[in-house]
């Protein structure tokens, strides 16, 4: 058993689980858009602009952290804090698991800027170490002194979903007592710009996704919780690294083995989180695994979670923890459902009037990597 | 449980653009540490790396979809997965449902460094597109699995230096527990200004080809390269007629929570990876003949392993063979867990110990016998190949004859 004992949360939505849960019972929420550039105007990027560490990170600590690490401490004191200063498991079995889309680049960028304009030995040596994807990570496993099994999982925006089905494996293994599994990224200017550049972002002429940054962590425990991971599974259809995969045959495939784990039928699923993040090549993919995964049976959605809040490997960790407090009875999402989905009769969360017991979350990397967790109220 | 065998290995290294040609150039003591021509070292502490010449790879059966805008990385890695595949005996994988798992490192960083110069400098109307398609770490995986179109899961595991290790520690992992039968695990760096300008400007880097374990050590060089392992459920491997060049008993992952940077002085962080790891394998500490070292040569690396290694191995120590490679191929960072496994699973098959590179004088806080200089003939029943990372991402992994 895997149980979701706590979670972590800061967004565009604002710091904590408690912002989240009141952004999803706006209908009509959305983060604000905008992410400056030195020269250039701004991006579409859905950024944290109320995030502050203070009071939860000492400011010693906070400065010598980057921005992810920040993000990411915060979200993990939040998902640590139900057990106070004494964990209920030796440090030495507490792993991190987590996964990221960017963590480090603007770190890189600083070093680079220095290279490129002043010269290799003016390149700031206290970025060096937050420029390796794993800081935030690792500066998490240094701040809470936790010793276990700490690995960071790269697989673009599928990354977060990753992160939480190989926390799950190390504690089905016995290489842990308890795990953070976590998505996290932040929002950089150059960054975005590439993307820019690969016509990805939305924008008014355009359909594309805003990038977005955050952190979500899930706190897993082999204990009794109210909602569980009762099934994880992974495929990959071979793509170009930079497209996702044209047919939805790998994330069916995902779905099935994640299903088949946690002794459930496709028909048992009653709420899928929409991993649909405004690409149309994203939501005709999600469409047809959908129809195909499920024939007629309609389960209620949660949409729109990446086009309120951003895409990322921190947001299809959100996704996870989305459906963690939908099962748990905690927040009845008033988000409508994407329209390619509405478009084949899935109703919504607050259409539907039985609560869910059972939910499907799934993530879609370019490159053809997919990602399926079944999690279920126990 | 199953039993994990290694059927194939793949590596690229500054030694040589395959396997054998790594492993005899390795064993005669010869280094790969020279010049820098990638990019003008001018500048920098050091001039020196272990560069690979990506231009004489061979790709004989990569299609030219999986090669268009590969990264230096990727093509690495390629060369080192067709090598694997055809030592395992593997005539068609094409859609196989295999896991790829891999170390993922700087990957296409080098060819994006020259579109960031460009757009650090002369603003936003610098052209580019192409070359900043494979920054992102998993594209070497990706890449691998469209060549050969295979539809297992794919991870790839960002650890820094411990991140290949990981892999294959991971991967077998995987099929010990019933949840595959053959995965590809390894992984590929390439060197870039970034890594060259952040380890010059912590002063980790010798100026001179790296001496591990040497009094006279002044940092590392380095390094750049690809290692591909097939790892495969045993029964499957017997049925099918291949050689098991080596077992994979087992691996160890902590995390020291220290420093980002410096290792944990006293050796005890390390130590209970390596325990982890004797645990997993289910052998003893006495049953450990020969570990092939993290061995950086920096001033804090090597002094920390070794006690971590007496805190595990006591006075013993002083009788197991230790060595590093990175005196020969440079510190391949990301890509270097997965070489060092390759190579000890060499060492294990042939029964011959790579030698430490470089080296000429003891030092006493490096109480081991390094191998010094020229391969030692010795069987080799369990082995150990370490992996210590930045963030204190440690692993360690578990390897026994076949």
């Amino acid at each position: 058993m895997v149980g979701i004992g706590a979670l972590g949360v800061v967004s565009a939505a604002g710091m904590g689980v408690a912002s989240l849960k009141q952004a999803l019972q706006q209908p009509h929420f959305q983060a604000p858009l905008g992410l400056s550039r030195p020269d250039g105007p701004p991006l579409p990027v859905v950024t944290c602009t109320g995030f502050d560490t203070k009071g939860i990170l000492p400011p010693l600590v906070a400065r010598r952290l980057d921005r992810p690490s920040r993000l990411l401490a915060v979200a993990a004191k939040e998902a640590l804090a139900p057990w106070g200063p004494e964990l209920p498991w030796p440090r030495d079995e507490v792993g991190v698991c987590a996964g990221t889309w960017n963590a480090g680049t603007d770190a890189l960028v600083e070093i680079l800027k220095a290279v490129f304009t002043a010269g290799p030995e003016e390149a700031p040596p206290m970025h060096f170490p937050n420029s390796v994807a794993n800081a935030a990570a690792s500066q998490l496993g240094i701040l809470e002194k936790l010793g276990g099994p700490n690995l960071t999982f790269f697989e673009k925006q599928a990354s977060g979903l990753r992160a939480i089905v190989e926390a799950a494996r190390f504690l089905r293994s016995g290489r842990a007592q308890a795990m953070l599994a976590c998505g996290v990224d932040e929002a950089q200017w150059l960054n975005a710009e590439c993307f820019d550049r690969l016509r990805a972002l939305r924008k008014p002429h355009r359909p594309g996704f805003p990038l977005g940054e955050g952190a979500a962590v899930l706190l897993l425990t082999p204990n009794p919780s109210p909602v569980v991971i009762a099934g994880t599974g992974a495929a990959a259809l071979p793509t170009m690294p930079h497209r996702y995969p044209e047919s939805p045959e790998a994330l069916v495939a995902a779905c099935h083995k994640a299903l088949a784990q946690a002794g459930l039928a496709p028909a048992h699923v009653d709420l899928v989180v929409s991993l649909a993040n405004g690409s149309p090549a994203l939501s005709q993919l999600e469409e047809a695994a959908l129809r195909k995964l499920l024939g007629s049976h309609r389960p209620a959605v949660v949409g729109s979670v990446v086009e309120k809040l951003g895409e990322g490997a921190f947001s299809s960790a959100l996704r996870a923890a989305v459906a963690a407090l939908v099962l748990g009875g905690e927040v009845k999402p008033q988000w409508p459902v994407p329209q390619h989905l509405q478009a084949h009769g899935f109703p919504s969360v607050a259409e539907v009037g039985q609560s869910p017991r059972t939910a499907l979350v799934t993530a879609v990397a370019a490159g053809g990597a997919c990602v399926a967790a079944v999690l279920a109220a126990s | 449980m199953f039993s994990v065998v290694v059927t194939g290995v793949g590596m690229v290294t500054a030694l040589g653009l395959s396997r054998e040609a790594t492993w005899g150039a390795l064993n005669s003591g010869k280094t790969g540490i020279r010049p820098l021509t990638l990019f003008d070292p001018t500048g920098y502490r050091s001039q020196l790396a272990a560069q690979v010449d990506t231009s004489a790879l061979q790709l004989a059966t990569i299609g030219e979809k999986a090669r268009r805008h590969a990264c230096r990385a990727s093509l690495m890695a390629l060369a080192a997965a067709e090598e694997a595949l055809k030592q395992a005996g593997f005539d068609s994988v094409f859609g196989a449902p295999w896991p790829v798992i891999f170390g993922g490192g700087a990957a296409g960083l080098w060819e994006a460094e020259g579109f960031f110069a460009h757009r650090l400098t002369r603003g936003p109307q610098a052209r580019g597109l192409t070359q900043f398609l494979e920054v992102p770490q998993d594209v070497v995986a990706d890449r691998v699995a469209l060549a050969w179109r295979l539809t297992g899961e794919r991870t790839t595991i960002t650890t820094a230096c411990s991140s290949s290790a990981l892999a294959v520690g991971v991967g077998a992992e995987r099929i010990a527990r019933g949840d595959a039968e053959v995965v590809l695990a390894g992984g590929a760096d390439a060197l870039c200004r970034l890594t060259f300008a952040g380890f010059n400007s912590l002063r980790a880097m010798d100026t001179e080809p790296a001496k591990p374990f040497d009094r006279r050590r002044q940092g590392l060089s380095l390094g750049e390269g690809a290692a591909v392992l097939v790892l495969e459920e045993e029964n499957h491997a017997r049925r099918r007629g291949a050689t098991p060049l080596a077992r994979v008993l087992g691996y160890g992952v902590t995390n020291d929570a220290f420093h980002m940077t410096q290792p944990e002085p006293t050796g005890s962080a390390w130590a209970r990876t390596v325990r982890q790891a004797l645990e997993a394998a289910q052998v003893a500490a006495e049953d450990v003949d020969y570990i092939n070292a993290h061995g950086t040569a920096t001033e804090q690396n090597d002094p920390a392993e070794c006690a971590a290694y007496l805190q595990v191995f006591g006075e013993r120590l002083a009788r197991i063979p230790v060595s590093s490679v990175k005196g020969a191929i440079g510190h391949c960072l990301c890509a270097a867990g997965g070489i060092e496994a390759a190579i000890t699973v060499l060492a294990l098959y042939h029964g011959l110990l790579p030698p430490t590179a470089n080296f000429q004088e003891p030092d006493p806080a490096c109480p081991i016998d390094p191998i010094p200089n020229r391969a030692r003939k010795q069987p080799v029943e369990v082995a150990l190949s370490s992996s210590f990372a930045f963030g204190g991402n440690s692993a360690v992994l578990a390897l026994g004859r076949a």
